[in-house]
């Protein structure tokens, strides 16, 4: 009886009841939109870095990440990458050799990161070849070949075909310098790291570092399969016992990090909006009861008791907050999944965006999750919104409330 | 055989802001009403008929004295017991808002019996009977915004009826009806009267239903002024 007066009452004025529910509507469309939003840049960057940077797990020795020196390698890892070829929950694998150095053009000098790669599985792995944008990947038979960041290129003042000289330590800790040249510039997504990050061939440089040829600095898996991480983490810790194995999230904390501020995201903006509309809806909500003052006497007076009063106001409240947000989070979900596929070009900050490792085209995404998370904190919304009119309507007497005009 | 005192009003008085400026809405009141009256409870605006008719009826605690209904000393009751007792005992007709807008007349009447708990089948024919008596079997689906002021105050009657209440208390039933609407009223009030013995309270100050009642209590600044017997015309 309760149920269907309350529900009766939220259409007597239909305005009012239609603009609080498009409030909730609007207000959980944008909310989950922002959440997709955000989650997409962030996902993005997560996905840049370990598709393309990082790979799902990586091989190193135990103390080459400590000192970042090329006499810290892993051998025998042509038969590793072999093996680890044969596992089914792996996609691709490659080896890496790198070493730190410097960078000099015949105007100026830079700290670098040389990356010794094999091109071939690299295709596969960092995808360099899909950024050329000038030049070749490692196309010619040079062996001296370098492709290093169209940003990095720009600050040394060369241009694609000019010659620079690399310096570095060898592995018996001599200064050796190898003249390279520029193969191909590129561009990737992550600008700062163009900067620094450049690649030549492994061989060249393995025989730069004097490094036997069997061995490596890193070596990179990527999965085909997230979820069989832990799965390949053993698989490979089996394989390299004397090797430090990390997965993306031990390598990249800030990573890992962006996860958990996410998280923490989702509450407090899904809480600021929310907190917005529980002030609209007990608005109304006290505004519907303060004009029925005379009503609710009158109910009260033939034998509705203060706890049935109080159920009604709360039921006519929540059936309000509870049409909204279903559907609100029903067009954020229709948004996002269209978005989703579609992306949004927002090339026009993508200068500034990609400095930071951010794509210019952004697809929203937005784990189940965080809607079930949305949902549970619009109910409660919904019963915080709902107490205070209730509570009003309980202050009410029968004799005072009838009289009143 | 004497009729027994249904409500026993002792000695009630009501003040109104006794902290700031008191008014005295009603004072020194001793009122008993007999099983089966149909009573008006008359006097000028501001002399206390429907405070003490507030506090008749259970809505209203006085400031100092009783009141008693069937037995049972209302002012002493707790809230929910009092809200309880009403529902069982007393049915209400206001002058205005009486009515559950979005129920329909069948559903407004039922209301009360629902919230007694009465079974569907019973609730539903008890409903349909008190609409018949007091004249509207064709308006049963009819929200109160589709009926007259007249229909209205007979649905208000019909569910003051639902309960089977040994009181009915009218707070100026009459006030926004036409003459012909009054009447009818009013004739259904004295059949459900003289037929169910129900005892009728009214507060008012229309000529109409002073001429329909058997006892006259005339209230002047809160005091009974006179209280006298009449055959109704």
């Amino acid at each position: 009886m309760l149920i269907q007066i309350a529900w009766r009452n939220i259409w007597r004025n239909k305005t009012r009841s239609f603009v609080v529910i498009s409030s909730i509507i609007i207000g959980l469309w944008a909310g989950v939109f922002m959440l997709a939003f955000s989650w997409g840049m962030y996902k993005n960057n997560i996905d840049d870095t370990v598709f393309k940077q990082l790979s799902h797990i990586q091989i190193h020795h135990p103390l080459f990440k400590e000192e970042t020196d090329s006499k810290y390698s892993i051998p025998n890892t042509d038969q590793i990458l072999q093996k680890l070829r044969l596992n089914k929950d792996i996609a691709s694998v490659s080896s890496r050799i790198i070493s730190s150095g410097m960078i000099t053009s015949p105007t100026t000098a830079s700290g670098v990161k040389i990356y010794g790669i094999n091109p071939v599985e690299e295709e596969k792995q960092i995808g360099l070849n899909e950024h050329v944008r000038q030049g070749a990947y490692f196309k010619s038979a040079k062996q001296n070949e370098i492709l290093i960041g169209e940003k990095l290129a720009k600050k040394l003042k060369i241009k694609l075909k000019s010659k620079v000289v690399l310096t570095f330590t060898n592995i018996e800790n001599e200064i050796v310098s190898g003249a390279f040249r520029v193969g191909g510039l590129y561009r990737s997504k992550n600008i700062s790291l163009d900067e620094v990050n450049v690649y030549v061939k492994q061989n060249y440089l393995k025989d730069l570092l004097e490094l036997d040829n069997s061995n490596s600095n890193e070596i990179a898996i990527l999965l085909k399969n997230e979820e069989q991480m832990e799965v390949v983490k053993a698989y490979s810790i089996n394989l390299v016992p004397n090797g430090k194995v990390e997965d993306w999230k031990e390598l990249s904390p800030e990573l890992g990090m962006v996860i958990e501020s996410f998280n923490l995201y989702t509450y407090i903006i899904t809480g600021i909006i929310l907190l917005a509309l529980t002030f609209g809806i007990v608005n109304t909500m006290l505004m519907s009861v303060l004009e029925r003052v005379r009503e609710l006497g009158m109910l009260m007076a033939i034998g509705l008791n203060k706890r049935k009063i109080f159920i009604m106001i709360m039921l006519e409240t929540l059936y309000l907050t509870l049409i909204g947000c279903p559907i609100g989070l029903l067009v954020g979900w229709l948004t996002n999944n269209f978005l989703g596929e579609h992306g949004i070009n927002i090339s026009m900050f993508s200068e500034g965006l990609a400095s930071y490792g951010f794509s210019s085209v952004i697809y929203p995404a937005l784990d189940y999750e965080k809607y079930v998370i949305v949902a549970v904190m619009c109910f409660f919304t919904a019963i915080l919104a709902a107490i205070y009119p209730a509570y009003k309507a309980l202050q009410l007497n029968p004799s005072e409330a009838i009289r009143k005009i | 055989m004497m009729a027994k005192t249904i409500i026993d009003a002792h000695n009630v008085s009501k003040v109104y802001n006794p902290k700031t400026v008191p008014v005295h809405a009603v004072q020194n009141v001793h009122v008993h009403i007999e099983e089966g009256e149909f009573v008006a409870l008359v006097g000028p605006s501001g002399s206390g008929k429907s405070t003490l008719l507030n506090m008749m009826g259970g809505l209203d605690e006085p400031t100092i004295g009783s009141v008693i209904i069937d037995d049972v000393e209302i002012t002493s009751l707790a809230e929910n017991k009092l809200i309880d007792f009403r529902l069982h005992n007393i049915g209400f007709v206001f002058q205005s808002f009486n009515l559950i807008p979005v129920l329909t007349a069948k559903e407004n009447v039922g209301f009360v019996l629902q919230l007694q708990n009465v079974p569907k089948e019973e609730r539903e024919k008890r409903v349909m009977q008190l609409l018949k008596e007091v004249g509207l079997e064709d308006k049963i689906n009819s929200k109160p915004g589709e009926l007259s002021g007249g229909q209205q105050q007979r649905v208000a009657v019909a569910r003051a009826l639902a309960s089977k209440p040994k009181i009915i208390l009218a707070d100026e039933p009459t006030a926004n009806l036409d003459s012909k609407s009054a009447g009818n009223l009013l004739d259904i009030m004295a059949k459900l009267n003289k037929e169910e013995k129900i005892t009728f309270l009214f507060s008012t100050h229309d000529m109409r239903v002073i001429k329909k009642a058997r006892r006259v209590i005339t209230l002047v600044d809160g005091k009974i002024d006179s209280d006298v017997q009449q055959i109704p015309s």
